[in-house]
């Protein structure tokens, strides 16, 4: 019986290490993929430093006001001449690395805005849609229903809203992504569970008389974690934009901070003297919107390209 | 496809049901204390209270949001002895809540103790005088009349009562003795139309919204309609030729244009043809309520702001579906049929390629309205967009609820009509 | 012929010479200041000696600031500023919306861009000699854009609103010196009377306080909806955050130079904008001009040929304030010290584009009527550092000596602290800056030891030091006292200054309290700020007001 029951498991679930080469073979495999997690690396890899060190304090107001690229500053001040290559690096750091809970002092986590928001749809969603596609019936018509309510709101206005009511904070992004994010998992892993739930070893762990639970998060969720890893890879993109967004509508992560999408606002009103200081930020959001979306895509089509 | 069509309509009511409960909710209820905001921090307790009371915010939420929803004009008139009714201002022309006593308007205010009738003649001015008003006996013995006050409101009067009523005004927050013991501010409701007093403006909200409305369609639909041929033609050229050259280029063309907030491309738009070059108005300036008819360069920009956001979306899923329509069989069987390239892609594949991004690009509405939001703002064009961000800046709830209501019954609608348009087009899902 | 010229007429006699003044408006401002107009034209006559033209000739054309027949009619005037919610005038608090009903309606008083008032609807006023009882007599002739006749009762309704608490008018709060309309007396139907239950100088200043508009006697509560006034305009169409249009109405009591009512303009938009949507819209041409420049719009578009700056110089500053009741500010050598390290030339030119005049550590500015000049104090590090040291050994403790500035990002302040900490470093101030949203700062910006604050302009040298530094009857620091400083000489002789109507005799008491406020006082003040109005080219006759106020009445455009 015990030796019945692990042998489909390790058939399933190979090594951890395994599991990695098999990941590495995969983006290996395609330029596309590539060059997207380069790009993020990069951006990683640059936030990651600026929790140690940047050129200059990115707060500090130790230069005079919009200066050209030069030596010192290798992308310029900004209007309160502060540093902007120290800024771009260190906002980095609210939308990967770093979440601010609202406390006095205040608590820092790990993992940022973008990331913890991403997380909490892809668990939200992933769990109503398991629930919806594997029972079905009447909990999957109510699941969907009251999904399509927050599907139907646009993002930006389900935040303003939100910001209305509840005021800003690293929180309230979060939770903004998290409820604008989730319906559409949902439907993504409800229409991965419907496809799975046919399946010869779903039947066999029903047989076994395992549990509803046991089987949607133990048989079902982990065969449609590709797709799902994927579409999460997406909306860290759709996140970071969204916070750019934010931040530009002066809605943003609360200071001090440094965000890119407020560094565009508050550069936007010396664009006529310095609008370098506008640009940066706008191609650091570009740029890792790119890398994140390459790097989705990349893999997408080498998994789809598995699957055929 | 009735059935299909009263299947989501139902699906669509429940849906803006299910939203407004969410809204009604998130800004009313999660909200927090909306007498902080109108009293400010320092108000006192006292203070509080009494507005809270005169506000109708005392009720139960689920009765505010009945209120809100449908009205409370119904609930108010099993309390009144007379006939509610809505007339307008003489002066003004805003509507205002009455009652009809013997035919004649009438309300009621209470002045050191001593309930006063005002009563509107027929030639627009108003009398008071002493009012005579069948007190009843509530169960605790008081005497009470229900009537209408000065401020729209259904309010529960006790002879001989001391209560305090602190009211307020932009001096501060004055006494008044022998005020209401309970408020229930009339209003019709949102289905009905009313979707109260803005706080901001104290214009009734849908005085504005629908002009506010009509030009962020205008501004959709001109980005729509331009972005759809451009995306689509670069979409399908990149398909047909996937993996070479030209469908790298355009590919990541799309890719930037995407990745690049609507905020920057904006910004970088109005810096270099607004005020560079000088070819077009760097801002949406609407000098008259039509501006948009009589100059419509203004748009140019915002329509491209909004254009390059969207034309990497479309572009992309054009490119997906066109390569996956020549990968399917019977095109291949087309080629080895040896038809000539251009025949078999004109004739055959783009009809079918082209059918998925249309329809899908309808189902992602949502997304375009928030880029609205920003164009908006960015290029000062009174929008619905803009107006929901003022609202949310202010924070003026009734505004912010019936905006993001608006909002989201366009965005329903587009779908359902992307939902029909897909099944008419797409036979199989027709007939399964 | 034994007159005291006011020294303002003799100044105004200096720039009419230069050439800077017309003719015209030097003999309205003398005039106004109470000389003679037998005395006016005397000084005009002996001032222009340069000028060829025939005095008595001059006089005969009105249009003596243009060239005769130079002024054009007709034009819109499109102007970028939120519109904002208006009910009832008395309501205003914002001066966007005030910029708006000025066009339909008038004050009785006005407070020129060089902050002296004078009669407006009002063809003069008398107060008794202890300023405690005002007549005001009402210019007759005038008609509402209803046709009705402006008399004491529409003064008299407009009092009483002023001074009704369910109005709701912060009137109410500067008007505390009435007892309700038991102190509004009217006289005859265009004369009313004043009687303040406490002495006041500054009735025709809060007469032009922007919400004080006479309103028609009918008036039921929105202006949107009954915009009846005596001004030059009518309101077309008022959408808040959309736009206003104004319309030029006939038979405006006012004429013009050309001997035809005024205004000149046709009309008037207000486009609902934000600052950054204005100033581009500026420099693509879809705009003449936008409410309230910032220092970074002033940068983007001083240089534009299509564009005039007009400057204006006023009472707001950035004061640099210390806690006198907090280490180590209770101390005023150190505080002392501190003043000394204002470079103000400096600190001018980082943070506000050079754009205002220095000023001394006192809280009058150059452009009060009653200011007293004193030299503005040099850069003094090494006089500091001795102050610093002689503070330090009393102490025992080492220099630096570390403090915390607080201020807000929004403005000027961030660059006035960077500036201040590298100019006190010499001294031996080790400065670290705490610079939050302006939110953060208003939360405690009477709390924190040592900060910079904005404070807006006045017209009036006694509006001001009553509130900030002074106390209340209990002795404790009123509420806007964010530095706790109360000096009993300082207070006693501002409360004379208060009562003192007399420009002369008041410049001698200000002039004490500039000198205790530099010797003792809590704040360093480095300059004034000044406020621009941009404006296309094209339109002349533009003024800038240091309340942002607009005068367009007047102005007219090239064709």
């Amino acid at each position: 019986m015990t030796t019945a029951a692990t042998t489909p498991e390790m058939d399933k679930r190979p090594s951890l290490l395994r599991q990695v080469r098999d990941a590495l073979d995969l983006v290996f495999s395609s330029r596309t993929a590539m060059v997207g997690l380069a790009i993020a690396l990069f951006w990683l890899g640059v936030g990651l430093l600026s929790l140690f060190w940047t050129p200059y304090p990115p707060n500090a107001q130790m230069f005079s006001a919009n200066q050209p690229p030069n030596a010192a500053n290798w992308m310029g001040t900004d209007h309160l001449g502060r540093d902007i290559w120290s800024r771009i690096m260190a906002g980095t750091q609210v939308v990967l690395l770093k979440t601010r809970l609202s406390a006095d002092p205040p608590i820092v986590i790990p993992g940022g805005v973008a990331i913890w928001g991403v997380i909490g749809a892809v668990v939200v969603g992933g769990l109503l849609g398991v629930n919806a596609g594997y029972r079905g019936g009447i909990a999957d018509q109510i699941i969907m229903q009251i999904l399509d309510a927050f599907i139907a709101f646009p993002v930006i206005v389900l935040y303003l809203v939100i910001v209305t009511s509840l005021g800003r904070g690293d929180l309230i992004v979060i939770a903004a992504i998290t409820i604008t994010g989730s319906p559409g998992v949902a439907r993504l892993v409800r229409g991965l569970t419907l496809d799975i739930k046919t399946r010869d070893y779903i039947r066999a762990a029903e047989t076994r008389g395992e549990s509803k639970w046991y089987i949607m998060l133990r048989e079902i969720l982990p065969n449609a974690r590709g797709p799902i890893l994927v579409d999460a890879m997406l909306r860290v993109g759709y996140a970071i934009f969204a916070i750019g967004t934010l931040g530009f509508l002066g809605l943003g992560l609360p200071p001090p901070d440094p965000d890119w999408g407020s560094m565009v606002n508050d550069a936007r009103k010396y664009i006529y003297a310095n609008p370098l200081a506008v640009a940066w930020p706008a191609l650091a959001i570009a740029t890792l919107v790119i890398g994140v979306n390459l790097f989705a895509d990349g893999l997408r089509e080498e998994i789809m390209r598995y699957q055929r | 496809m009735a059935k299909f069509l009263v299947r989501n309509l139902f699906s669509m009511f429940v849906t803006m049901f299910l939203v407004s409960l969410v809204l009604f909710f998130l800004l009313e209820v999660a909200g927090g204390d909306v007498t902080v905001r109108l009293l400010g921090v320092f108000a006192t307790p006292e203070q509080r209270e009494s507005l809270r009371r005169q506000l109708g915010l005392d009720a139960p939420a689920w009765q505010r949001y009945v209120d809100w929803l449908i009205g409370s004009d119904w609930r108010a008139q099993q309390l009144s002895p007379y006939p509610l009714t809505m007339a307008p201002n003489p002066q003004t022309g805003e509507q205002e809540w009455w009652t009809e006593v013997d035919g004649v308007l009438t309300r009621w205010r209470m002045v050191e103790g001593e309930l006063l009738a005002i009563q509107r003649t027929p030639d627009g001015r108003e009398v008071t005088s002493p009012a005579s008003v069948p007190w009843t006996t509530d169960e605790t013995g008081a005497e009470v009349f229900w009537g209408v006050d000065t401020r729209n409101n259904l309010v529960k009067w006790v002879r001989g009562s001391d209560l305090e009523v602190l009211v307020l005004s932009k001096a501060g927050v004055r006494s008044e003795r022998g005020g209401p013991q309970q408020y229930i501010p009339l209003r019709k409701g949102i289905v009905r139309g009313d979707a109260g007093m803005s706080l901001q403006t104290n214009r009734p909200v849908s005085a504005t919204i629908f002009s506010r409305a009509a030009n962020s369609l205008i501004l959709a639909a001109a980005a729509f309609v331009l972005v759809m041929p451009l995306a689509l033609f670069f979409g399908v050229l990149a398909g047909v030729n996937e993996g070479k050259p030209l469908d790298r280029i355009i590919s990541i063309t799309g890719l930037g244009f995407t990745a690049t907030p609507e905020f920057v491309v904006g910004v970088f738009l109005i810096l270099i043809f607004g005020i560079w070059l000088r070819w077009l108005p760097a801002t949406a300036v609407f000098l008259t309520g039509d501006a948009i008819f009589r100059d419509p360069k203004i748009l140019v920009l915002p329509v491209l702001t909004l254009m390059a956001a969207e034309f990497g979306y479309v572009a992309r899923i054009t490119r997906a579906s066109m390569v996956e329509v020549m990968q399917s069989p019977y095109i291949r069987t087309a080629f080895i049929k040896g038809l000539p390239r251009r025949r078999i892609i004109f004739r055959h594949a783009l009809r079918n390629a082209l059918m998925a991004p249309i329809t899908v690009v309808m189902l992602q509405i949502n997304w375009l309205i928030g880029g609205v939001i920003v164009v908006e703002v960015l290029f000062g064009i009174p929008g619905l967009g803009s107006y929901i961000y003022d609202a949310a800046i202010f924070g003026d709830f009734n505004a912010v609820a019936a905006a993001a209501m608006l909002t989201v019954l366009i965005a329903v609608m587009t779908r359902l009509i992307g939902d029909m348009l897909y099944t008419y087009l797409n036979p199989r899902i027709r007939f399964a | 012929m034994n007159e005291r010229i006011h020294p303002l007429v003799l100044q105004a006699t200096d720039k009419l010479r230069q050439g800077r003044i017309s003719r015209r408006e030097f003999l309205r401002y003398a005039t106004l200041l109470g000389v003679s107009v037998g005395t006016a034209y005397a000084l005009s006559a002996c001032a222009p000696a340069a000028v060829p033209t025939a005095p008595t000739a001059r006089e005969a054309a009105p249009a003596a600031g243009a060239a005769p027949g130079a002024i054009v009619r007709g034009g819109v005037l499109r102007k970028g500023m939120l519109v904002q919610q208006v009910d009832h005038p008395a309501r205003l608090s914002w001066i966007e919306g005030a910029n708006a009903v000025r066009l339909v309606n008038e004050y009785l008083t006005v407070t020129g861009p060089d902050n002296i008032t004078r009669p407006y609807l009002l063809e003069r006023w008398k107060a008794s000699d202890d300023v405690q009882t005002w007549t005001l007599y009402l210019r007759k002739g005038i008609k509402f854009n209803n046709g009705d006749d402006l008399t004491a009762d529409d003064v008299l309704f407009s009092f009483s609103q002023w001074l009704d608490p369910a109005v709701g008018s912060s009137m109410l709060g500067l008007l505390s010196y009435l007892d309700g309309m038991d102190s509004v007396e009217k006289v005859d139907d265009y004369t009313i009377r004043l009687h303040l239950t406490s002495p006041n100088i500054g009735v025709p200043e809060h007469l032009f306080h922007y919400p004080a508009v006479i309103l028609h006697r009918d008036f039921q509560g929105d202006w949107v909806k009954q915009p009846v006034g005596t001004g030059a305009f009518t309101l077309v169409e008022y959408l808040e955050g959309e736009r206003a249009v104004f319309r030029a109405r006939p038979n405006y009591w006012r004429m013009g130079e050309d001997g035809r009512p005024l205004p000149y303009l046709d009309e008037i938009i207000f486009v609902n904008l934000d600052k950054d949507a204005s100033v581009a819209a500026m420099q693509s041409g879809q705009i003449d001009t936008f409410f309230k420049p910032r220092p970074s719009d002033f940068l983007a578009l001083k240089d534009n040929p299509e564009l005039q700056v007009k400057s204006v110089a006023t009472a707001n500053c950035f004061v640099v304030r210390m806690r006198v009741d907090m280490e180590p500010w209770n101390d005023n050598r150190v505080r002392t010290a501190l003043k000394k390290c204002q470079d103000r030339q400096k600190i001018l030119d980082f943070s506000y584009n050079g754009e205002g005049i220095l000023s001394i550590d006192a809280h009058f500015s150059p452009v009060h009527p009653a200011y007293a000049e004193r030299p503005i104090p040099p850069y003094d590090p090494e006089g500091a550092r001795a102050l610093l040291e002689e503070y330090a050994a009393e102490k025992g403790i080492q220099l630096p000596l570390r403090v915390t500035l607080a201020t807000k990002n929004d403005l000027s302040e961030p660059e006035i602290a960077q500036t201040l900490k590298e100019l006190a470093a010499p001294a031996g101030f080790d400065i670290t800056l705490d610079i939050t949203e302006p939110n953060g700062y208003w939360d405690r910006w009477t709390e924190v030891p040592l900060g910079i604050t904005i404070w807006a302009h006045r017209p009036l040298d006694t509006m001001v030091p009553p509130l900030a530094y002074t106390a209340d009857a209990d002795g404790n620091p009123v509420p806007w006292n964010e530095t706790r400083w109360v000096d009993p000489e300082f207070v006693e002789k501002l409360r004379k200054a208060e009562l003192t109507l007399d420009v002369e005799a008041r410049r001698e008491i200000i002039g004490e309290l500039e000198d205790i406020m530099q010797e003792r006082g809590p704040i360093g003040n480095s300059y004034w700020t000044n406020e621009w109005e941009i404006i296309r080219k094209e339109f002349q006759n533009v003024v800038a007001h240091p309340s942002n106020f607009d005068f367009y009445y007047e102005v007219w455009k090239q064709a």
